[in-house]
């Protein structure tokens, strides 16, 4: 019989002993030092110990300073935080304002997150454009382009209303809580939207298959089966969301400053004008911090009930809708409408600006590039600007996927104590404003005799401390669709823990670690918060050198900036996607 | 060389009070396909994930050839064990072919390239997957997933395979015929099976030896015959099937057999496990097709009435009534005929019965 003679050959190379060339661990001699001395020691070791020092260490100065008051150790920093009318105030604009932003961001995230994942929607490409390039714009730079459309004086729609149509009323002012929400909604759906289409791919057609044979309709079944399934990615899209939109603080300098409506980030900045108030600034965000931790663990008590394995050793196979044609170009329409409002309307104004003698309703009529000359030959700030936010943004992108991807491998797969608690200190930043973290760097790293100050490496702490939790949520989110069975049937051949992680792990979690990636990689490329405080002349990034030239008033070549900036950004990013993206696209069908 | 050897294993979840497995001892003989049965919860899957290294211990040791792999101060880690596993939902890596799941342990050895191909090639044929080298997991359907996951392990040539419910998720015609190829291929290899299932026709059907698990504890262990024909307790009867449990009573006892007779009035001498004496209130348990029946005659001493038959193809199912109400069902060969009410004299065959402990009713 063939299939015995097969086997025979199979059989014969038994003897010969595979199995022993698999190292046996009582022949090799080992102190007990050396065997715990192995790789995913080491690893995950250094991963908690550096998530010590970029964040538990600053964290603990920022409470220290908040509890240190002129006369000793006191509450007296937070009791003059909570009687205050201004600070008590500027904690309600933040809580609206992270209220409205994810309440309107879920409202246009969710439709295209479920037009693009599952149903027939012309212009499924454009939909994930548009996301992307949302995401991808500085919010500090919809801002500084939407007060060149709306300042109540200057602004070209403004002026159009008044001297055109001659209809004042129609006027609207940027400078409000309206005006907030305008410009951070664009920068905050991208959250909900790409985590949505990602959990939206990974449900299988079967499930709702099923409901619908039990007679669901095509609403009830999106209503109650799909969305339950997702819900947990879209949860943590609009925490993402909320957090974010409250630590944004450029775009509420720019916005909420000269319209009078103080939010915390904001009002922290006012207490370090001269006399810097360090302690009531550090009770101030220690109360952020708490609102932070508050959401994260209303959603961790919903994920730990929840949990759905749906990247099984089994291939999984999303469904589409077939939707009628109204229905398909209605979702079309608001794809348009989304991208009209969150990336034409802001790029088109800051090029008109920048090309701009002077930027007015006649500005077609003056066009010019001494904008450009200006900021690209003339003001040096730029180049070096340039290359600042490169060497930090790669390194802290990549650096943070990799932490990130450690940490929550503890959390998941092992049974380390206190795994829980690592994961909650990873996410504490998310409650830091930049501007607070860099106080808290500072105070630490102030204290210790390494010369880091005005470095880059101080920046780079920076921005490692600040992203490390996008990196942890989206290594965790890619790490929780892997059933441990697939590492585990790696082990039991062989393959050691880095021979797992290199070869089953990170391929598995590449798209989702790719997206992390891009998700550090792109704010760390305009990071401001932070960096505003921590720069020097040698260590200026390009948001900075931006930022300077908008307080000096000269929008036109501010507008050049930044749209230097932005070609830039997109260079970047398909250079980026190119290198790593492609094949993680092909992954998912 | 690769007997397996657990000792007082022991593990429990979330504190002492959550007991997976308690106190479980076993020696399994190298070459021997050996199945781990019991309903879920009952520590089996546990068992088999302590015995791959995936679990340490909270007492107790693990040794395969006399070495020692588990214990609670040190456990060698799966990668180091020498051992294949196929999991219940295959864990075939998504972002491989077919080629490079199988090729994957090959090459953690250093084969050369050419013995690789080799080897693939020939596992890929054994499990009839020939020319599938180049598919995607997703591409495939369930059996043939099953098969790469089963040639994944086996072409790596482990001494001890061990299976989580592997054939759980096929379909019913599916499952028999990878049964009986895993049969074959355990035979054929003689790598040692560790094969964790709850369902008792596939243990019974595989094994060389089964081991019985409830509540984390051992019941029974022994081979298929002993298991079906011999239960160590009503537990392990009730498991392995549709059994007949007669109450009844000890009338004396000598030596290691005792005379019982049971309430629906058969009575007749058996060996005895020596915790029941005499007096002793137990349970009778008669598989249907230790029942044989005849027409009654006017000296049978153990009768009943057909109350109700059913047709099954190879053999017909009966229920017979015998004294108190107690409904008996007996498998008997549908040539025999009998009609519904009919009177019927009951044989038991002696060496297929067997004597549990019955907890009394309290009276008053």
């Amino acid at each position: 019989m063939a299939g015995e003679a097969r086997l025979g050959s199979i059989e014969g190379n038994r003897a010969s002993g595979l199995v022993a060339t698999l190292p046996e661990p009582s022949s090799r001699p080992r102190r007990p030092w050396q065997s715990r001395l192995d790789l995913e020691t080491v690893v995950t070791g250094s991963a908690i110990l550096a998530l010590m020092v970029l964040v538990v260490a600053p964290a603990l100065s920022l409470v220290w300073a908040s509890f240190k008051t002129g006369d000793g150790i006191g509450v007296g920093n937070y009791d003059s935080v909570l009687s205050s009318r201004a600070d008590l105030r500027a904690l309600g604009n933040s809580l609206r304002l992270g209220a409205y932003v994810a309440l309107f961001s879920l409202l246009i995230a969710l439709p295209m997150a479920w037009a693009a994942a599952r149903t027939n929607m012309p212009g499924k490409n454009f939909s994930k454009l548009t996301a992307t390039l949302a995401y991808l714009t500085p919010p500090f730079l919809s801002a500084i382009a939407f007060v060149n459309l709306f300042s109540p004086n200057a602004g070209l729609y403004s002026v159009f209303v008044t001297d055109v149509l001659g209809a004042p009323w129609l006027k609207f002012n940027i400078f409000s809580m309206a005006g907030m929400v305008l410009v951070t909604v664009p920068h905050t759906f991208p959250f909900i939207y790409l985590l949505a289409v990602s959990a939206l791919h990974s449900v299988d057609a079967s499930y709702e298959e099923s409901a619908q044979i039990l007679g669901a309709g095509r609403l009830r079944t999106a209503l109650s089966i799909t969305m339950p399934l997702v819900a947990p990615s879209v949860l943590a899209g609009i925490l993402i969301a909320f957090v974010n939109a409250i630590a944004l603080f450029g775009s509420q300098a720019i916005i909420g400053v000269p319209g009078r409506i103080f939010t915390m980030p904001t009002r922290i900045y006012q207490l370090f004008d001269y006399p810097p108030e360090y302690g009531l600034a550090s009770a101030t965000s220690l109360i952020m911090v708490a609102i932070t931790l508050v959401a994260l663990y209303v959603q961790r008590a919903y994920l730990a009930r929840r949990s759905f394995v749906t990247l099984s050793g089994k291939g999984s196979r999303p469904g589409l809708i077939a939707l009628g044609q109204t229905a398909r170009w209605c979702l079309f329409g608001l794809t348009l409408l989304v991208f009209i409002g969150a990336v034409l309307a802001p790029y088109l104004t800051l090029l008109a600006v920048s090309f701009s003698k002077s930027w007015g309703l006649a500005f077609w009529k003056n066009l010019t590039l001494d904008n450009y000359r200006f900021v690209i030959f003339d003001f040096e700030q730029t180049r070096r600007g340039l290359a600042n936010s490169f060497i930090l943004s790669i390194a802290a992108a990549t650096l943070v996927v990799l932490l990130g991807t450690v940490i929550s491998w503890i959390d998941l797969r092992t049974r380390i104590p206190g795994r829980k608690a690592l994961d909650y200190i990873s996410l504490v930043p998310l409650g830091l404003p930049g501007i607070v973290m860099a106080v808290a760097l500072l105070q630490f790293w102030l204290r210790v005799p390494l010369p880091l100050y005005g470095t880059l490496w101080i920046l780079l702490l920076a921005y490692l401390a600040r992203f490390v939790p996008l990196g942890v949520r989206a290594a965790g989110a890619s790490l929780r669709q892997i059933d441990p069975s697939l590492e585990e049937s790696a082990r039991i051949l062989g393959a050691s823990w880095g021979t797992t992680m290199r070869y089953i792990t990170l391929p598995l979690a590449r798209p989702g670690l790719f997206a992390g990636w891009l998700l550090v990689f792109v704010p760390a490329l305009q990071e401001l918060s932070a960096s505003v405080l921590l720069y020097s002349s040698d260590s200026i990034t390009l948001s900075v050198a931006i930022f300077n030239l908008y307080e000096t008033g000269y929008s036109e070549a501010v507008a050049a900036m930044s749209i230097v900036n932005i070609i830039v950004i997109s260079i970047a990013i398909t250079i980026a996607y190119k290198l790593g993206g492609l094949k993680s696209a092909e992954m998912t069908p | 060389m690769s007997g397996i050897r657990l000792a007082g294993l022991t593990k429990s979840y979330g504190g002492a009070d959550v007991a997976a497995v308690t106190g479980l001892d076993l020696a399994i003989d190298s070459n021997c396909f050996l199945t781990l049965l019991g309903p879920s919860g009952c520590g089996k899957t546990t068992t088999l994930r302590m015995i791959a290294g995936y679990i340490k211990p909270d007492a107790g040791r693990i040794e395969v050839g006399g070495r020692l792999l588990s214990s609670p101060e040190h456990v060698v880690p799966p990668e180091q064990r020498g051992m294949g596993m196929v999991f219940q939902n295959y864990a075939i890596w998504p972002h491989m072919s077919v080629h490079d799941n199988v090729a994957f342990g090959l090459k953690l050895r250093k084969l050369s390239k050419a013995e690789i191909e080799r080897r693939v090639g020939a596992v890929l044929e054994l499990v009839n997957l020939a020319g599938y080298e180049s598919r995607l997991p997703g591409q495939l359907s369930g059996g043939q997933q099953q098969r790469v996951a089963l040639a994944r392990s086996i072409v790596v040539e482990p001494s001890i395979l061990l299976l989580d419910e592997p054939l759980s998720n096929l379909d019913a015609k599916l499952r028999e015929r990878m049964r009986d190829e895993l049969k074959q291929l355990q035979r054929r290899t003689g790598i040692t099976f560790i094969y964790v299932t709850h369902d008792q026709a596939e243990a019974l059907a595989l094994s060389d030896q089964i081991a019985v698990l409830d509540k984390g504890r051992l019941q029974q262990f022994g081979p298929p015959a002993e298991i079906y024909g011999r239960p160590a307790n009503r537990t392990v009867a009730d498991f392995m099937g549709l059994i007949n449990l007669l109450a009844g009573r000890v009338l004396n006892r000598n030596g290691s057999s005792g005379e019982i007779e049971t309430e629906a009035g058969w009575r007749g001498r058996l060996d005895l496990p020596p915790a029941i004496l005499a007096g002793a209130a137990i349970e009778l348990a008669v598989r249907p097709e230790a029942i044989r029946l005849v027409p009654a005659a006017a000296d049978s001493a153990f009768t009943g009435r057909i109350a109700d038959q059913t047709f099954l193809g190879n053999l017909v199912e009966l229920m017979v009534e015998v004294g108190s109400g107690t409904l008996l069902r007996v498998e008997s060969h549908p040539r025999q005929k009998f009609s519904t009410g009919e009177r019927v004299a009951i044989a038991l065959d002696e060496s297929e019965l067997s004597v549990f402990a019955r907890a009394e009713p309290n009276e008053g």
